[in-house]
């Protein structure tokens, strides 16, 4: 890099494949790369309401020196996707990104920012700690194989929610839940349904889920009576019984989640760990956390 | 010749993998992400497949999981190709059905290419 200053320039000026592009240029050499290409970026970003305009490419000259993604919703925004490619990493670079969506956010009245950052990547931790983001929780990114003998479905009164009726459960208030697992990422994406079931001991309790191609996904739950892990047990036995063949993969998954003993006995595989950070207060029609979605300082 | 095919997006391992496994006589057959992937090992029937787990469409293990629910692969090797942490690597390659993994960078070819030959001579 030269001493020339880092411009940042709206993610809006760039295609989707040269977004792209940076993007997995940034990846190549993570632990995790996740990388992505033109359609699941595109995606990415129809559902987590990521908002080009205000999201950053950072530039020395023509050198495309990084990328970060600015997520807007309703009284909060979400920083995502930052990236440093490789070679100009220790440069400032990410600070500058940080920074600008920071002002960015503020510019649109979001002084509530939440990200999350991979657990032991600690250049990045270290640089939110530094700009003032606090941690809030740890989540769990967990996955259940598909090769797995579908379970047997526990006895219960199993009813189909179509997406109208499952969108319509996401949307009562659920805490301020990590932002991939908000009712708008729900209402965004497609392929949405649910299970309400009702056990014989009066226990019950929904699932709302999106079904992809290949996998499940985007899990949204809640225990209405009884103990989470037997409710969440029978609920996730229907839901395999019924797609034996769909991989399975749940984000963020908050650590001290109490249906999360029956995900472990379903057979789900912790694949790796994220910290989840926050800039600021949640408004008030988000800090309402009840039950699973109560916090904890991480370890 | 016997046919390996790489799923695996990265120009340079797939140049790599190339080199290194052609220098041997073995023919490559490259897919460049999961859904190539999927149509190449049902159209080729490789005698082992190599897999790249962060894929640019679908993830490397809903692949794995793929690949392994179809009965005419049932006996093809699957060996996960990653630079995961070992346990963590362990743990994806037990529960998505694959029969090893090869841990990336590849350090030394010959190496890596004894772990793909033990892998063929274990079937």
């Amino acid at each position: 890099m030269t001493d020339e200053k880092i411009q940042l320039v709206p993610t809006s000026r760039f295609t989707i494949e040269q977004l792209t592009a940076i993007y997995n240029q940034t990846r190549v050499d993570y632990l995790v790369p996740m990388p992505m290409n033109a359609k699941r970026l595109a995606a990415y970003i129809a559902d987590y309401d990521v908002d080009l305009e205000h999201s950053l490419v950072a530039m020395q000259g023509d050198e495309l020196l990084g990328v970060a993604m600015l997520g807007v919703r309703a009284g909060r925004a979400w920083i995502t996707r930052l990236g440093v490619l490789p070679n100009t990493r220790r440069g400032g670079v990410g600070k500058a990104l940080m920074t600008g969506l920071i002002e960015n956010a503020a510019k649109l009245n979001r002084n509530f920012v939440m990200l999350e950052v991979i657990k032991n990547n600690v250049p990045a931790h270290q640089l939110f700690l530094k700009l003032g983001f606090r941690e809030v929780g740890e989540l769990l990114v967990l996955r259940r194989p598909p090769i797995m003998p579908p379970p047997d479905p526990v006895v219960a009164d199993a009813q189909r929610l179509e997406q109208l009726d499952a969108l319509r459960l996401t949307s009562r208030a659920r805490g301020a839940m990590p932002w991939t697992n908000q009712s708008e990422t729900l209402i965004n994406a497609n392929e949405v349904s649910g299970l309400h079931i009702t056990l014989a001991d009066d226990s019950r309790g929904w699932l709302v889920y999106q079904r992809q191609k290949f996998t499940l996904t985007r899990f949204a739950y809640k225990t209405e009576v009884g103990n989470p892990t037997t409710v969440a047990y029978a609920f996730l036995s229907h839901l395999h019984h019924q797609y034996p063949r769909l991989d399975t993969q749940l984000e963020n998954m908050q650590v001290n989640d109490p249906h999360l003993p029956a995900f472990y006995e379903m057979g789900y595989v912790e694949s790796f760990r994220r910290i989840e950070m926050w800039l600021g207060d949640p408004p008030p029609n988000l800090n309402t956390p009840t039950g699973s979605e109560t916090r904890i300082k991480v370890s | 010749m016997i046919k390996i095919l790489l799923v695996e997006d990265m120009p340079d391992t797939v140049e790599l993998v190339r080199r290194a496994l052609s220098t041997y006589d073995y023919e490559v057959v490259h897919a460049p992400d999961a859904e190539t992937g999927l149509e190449l090992a049902l159209e080729q029937r490789p005698s082992l497949i190599l897999l790249d787990l962060g894929l640019p469409d679908y993830d490397g293990q809903t692949l794995a999981g793929w690949l392994r629910a179809e009965s005419a692969l049932a006996d093809t090797p699957i060996i996960a190709f990653t630079a995961w942490p070992q346990e963590t690597a362990r743990k994806m390659v037990e529960s998505y059905g694959c029969n090893g993994y090869i841990q990336k960078p590849i350090l030394k070819v010959r190496d890596f290419v004894d772990q793909i030959e033990s892998f063929i001579k274990a079937q």
